[in-house]
């Protein structure tokens, strides 16, 4: 059922480069997507009247079925198939996420500690920069660990559309009908997103230091 | 000098002022308390003078500069400010947290240091104990002490205080009241001091504005005259039926004139004492007279019930006229 020698074979030519296309994939896909969530998410918490409209998009977007989505963006002109339409979907699911923990984070801060900083005289690029956003960043990352999580597993199905990774190990390991591609794609799918899950909640931990109460 | 020249505030969306025609200086070196009950305005006056807060009309000056001649960041720098919340900042060690000022100020760091060292002792918390430490590990009354440190990192010659010790129970508030006076002998800042607490007021007060629902200005004037001679109604009924043993606390027993001593039996009365204590223990023992002693025992005289009555009846009487 399972065959090793197929593994210890292919490790190299097959294997390792459906991982690094995974973890590639998916790295490049949450960096993207904190890009545009953090001014959104910034903005957001300054106006407050854009997050409706926000969560209505982002939302929607969340909610289409990844299969769907994949074709859909196939079919737009000049995008068809491969990693770059696979990126742009996996960003797409990751905003809902990322911009709400963002929001979250900045709400977070504590009005008196707001309060305090502008009565000292830091200006509002230095509040958002040394109050808000550093109070505000175990709540991020604690998004980037979901949105992460996700995307690792909804990118296997990029493989549907060339976009590389280990759903290239599942697709064909099923048209194939060779298990053992299947089963070391979906464990190291699987196992990608355990070690990422515990490397960002290592982070988040290590960002708030603070949080340690040691009574006086 | 702070003044205040006919400022009055309108919140965007109502009718009625909270901050009404408000017109009073505030002396060098001493402690300005604006006292009231709950929505008259006293906290939005303070933010007013480091303009957290824009007046609708009228302006503050700042050693006869008006508050709007530099930019609100650059004016916030140089006025300490501590509030109730406190709001010191989660994520920064205690002496991150005092070097904030000094930091925005670019102060070489060997200076913030020994700053941040002077104000821990300042406030009595030890620098090699508490210095790394995060807020979350320090009780509500540290961090109040930690708050007013930070207000003084930049030595600014005015402070902001909105209920700086109002978070903590009454013993640790007492406390810190008294150690805050001990600093202000030493630092004889420019302070605005608000709370809602009049016997704080009279405490921490040199000079105390009254303010009633309206945020006008019902008396401005030190707490002895306050207490002697309220202006109104509302004034007299603000500092309580018990005004008279209030003014009596402010006073104390080595400011009186003394009869001659005449030790045999009488209770003790350190000369440290307020008079209203000093009035409280001989109702207590049931006498009519104590011999006051210094701190070394040493006697210096006779205090009679008759000495505070004619004191108290006297400030009446001056009242009256
Ligand atoms: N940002 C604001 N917008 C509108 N109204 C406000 C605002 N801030 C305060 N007010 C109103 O102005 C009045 C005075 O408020 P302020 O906070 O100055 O009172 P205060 O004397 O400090 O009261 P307290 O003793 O309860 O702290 C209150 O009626 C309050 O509801
Ligand atoms: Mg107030």
């Amino acid at each position: 059922m399972f065959d090793w020698g197929w593994v210890s074979n292919n490790i190299t030519d097959e294997i390792l480069p459906a991982l690094i296309g995974h973890i590639y994939l998916s790295f490049v896909s949450v960096a993207i997507a904190l890009l545009i969530s953090l001014p959104i998410g910034i903005l957001v918490s300054r106006y407050r009247k854009v997050y409706p409209p926000v969560t209505f998009i982002t939302g929607l977007l969340f909610s289409i079925p990844s299969l769907a989505l994949f074709a859909l963006l196939v079919s737009v002109p000049g995008l068809g198939l491969g990693s770059t339409t696979v990126i742009i979907a996996l960003v797409s699911y990751s905003l809902l996420v990322l911009i709400r923990n963002v929001v979250a984070g900045i709400d977070s801060v504590p009005e008196e500690t707001r309060d305090a900083a502008r009565g000292m005289g830091l200006t509002n690029r230095q509040i958002l920069f040394r109050v808000e956003l550093p109070l505000a960043l175990p709540v991020i990352v604690a998004g980037i660990r979901i949105a992460t999580v996700t995307i690792i597993g909804i990118a296997t199905i990029g493989a549907y559309i060339s976009g590389g990774g280990l759903g290239e190990l599942i697709f064909t390991g099923i048209s194939r009908n060779f298990p053992t591609r299947v089963i070391v794609g979906a464990v190291l799918a699987t196992l990608l997103a355990v070690l990422a899950d515990l490397t960002l909640l290592a982070v988040e931990r290590y960002l708030r230091p603070w949080a340690r109460t040691r009574r006086a | 000098m702070i003044e205040f020249r006919g400022v009055s505030k309108t919140y965007p969306g109502s009718s009625r002022p909270v901050v009404n025609d408000l017109s009073f200086e505030v002396f060098d070196g001493e402690i300005c308390v604006l006292v009231g009950p709950s929505g008259c305005g006293k906290t939005t006056s303070m933010r007013m003078v480091n303009r957290l807060i824009e007046p609708s009309a009228g302006e503050i000056l700042i050693d006869g500069e008006p508050n709007t001649a530099m930019s609100g960041t650059k004016l916030r720098r140089h006025i300490g400010y501590a509030i109730q919340q406190i709001g010191l900042f989660p994520h920064r060690t205690i002496a991150d947290n005092i070097a904030t000022v000094p930091q925005l100020l670019e102060w070489d760091k060997g200076r913030i240091s020994a700053r941040v060292e002077e104000l821990l002792n300042l406030v009595g918390l030890d620098p090699d104990q508490y210095r790394d430490r995060y807020p979350a590990e320090l009780s509500g009354g540290q961090q109040q002490r930690v708050g007013v440190a930070r207000a003084l990192a930049a030595d600014p010659p005015v402070m902001l205080m909105d209920e700086p010790f109002g978070a903590v129970d009454p013993i640790n508030r007492h406390r810190l009241q008294d150690e805050f006076l001990r600093i202000q002998g030493e630092i004889k800042k420019t302070i605005i001091f608000v709370t809602h607490d009049i016997d704080e007021a009279i405490k921490m007060g040199d000079r105390i504005a009254i303010l009633q629902e309206g945020g006008i200005l019902a008396q401005y004037d030190t707490p002895e005259n306050i207490l002697a001679s309220p202006n109104s109604e509302f004034v007299s009924s603000f500092v309580g039926a018990d005004r008279v043993l209030k003014r009596l606390s402010l006073l104390r027993v080595s400011d009186v004139e003394l009869g001659p001593p005449n030790g045999d039996g009488l209770p003790r009365l350190s000369e440290r004492m307020n008079l209203k204590d000093a009035l409280s223990e001989l109702i207590g023992a049931g006498v009519e007279r104590g011999s006051v002693v210094s701190d070394k025992d040493a006697v210096r005289g006779t205090l009679s019930i008759e000495t505070i009555q004619r004191l108290s009846h006297g400030a009446e009487q001056a009242r009256g006229e």
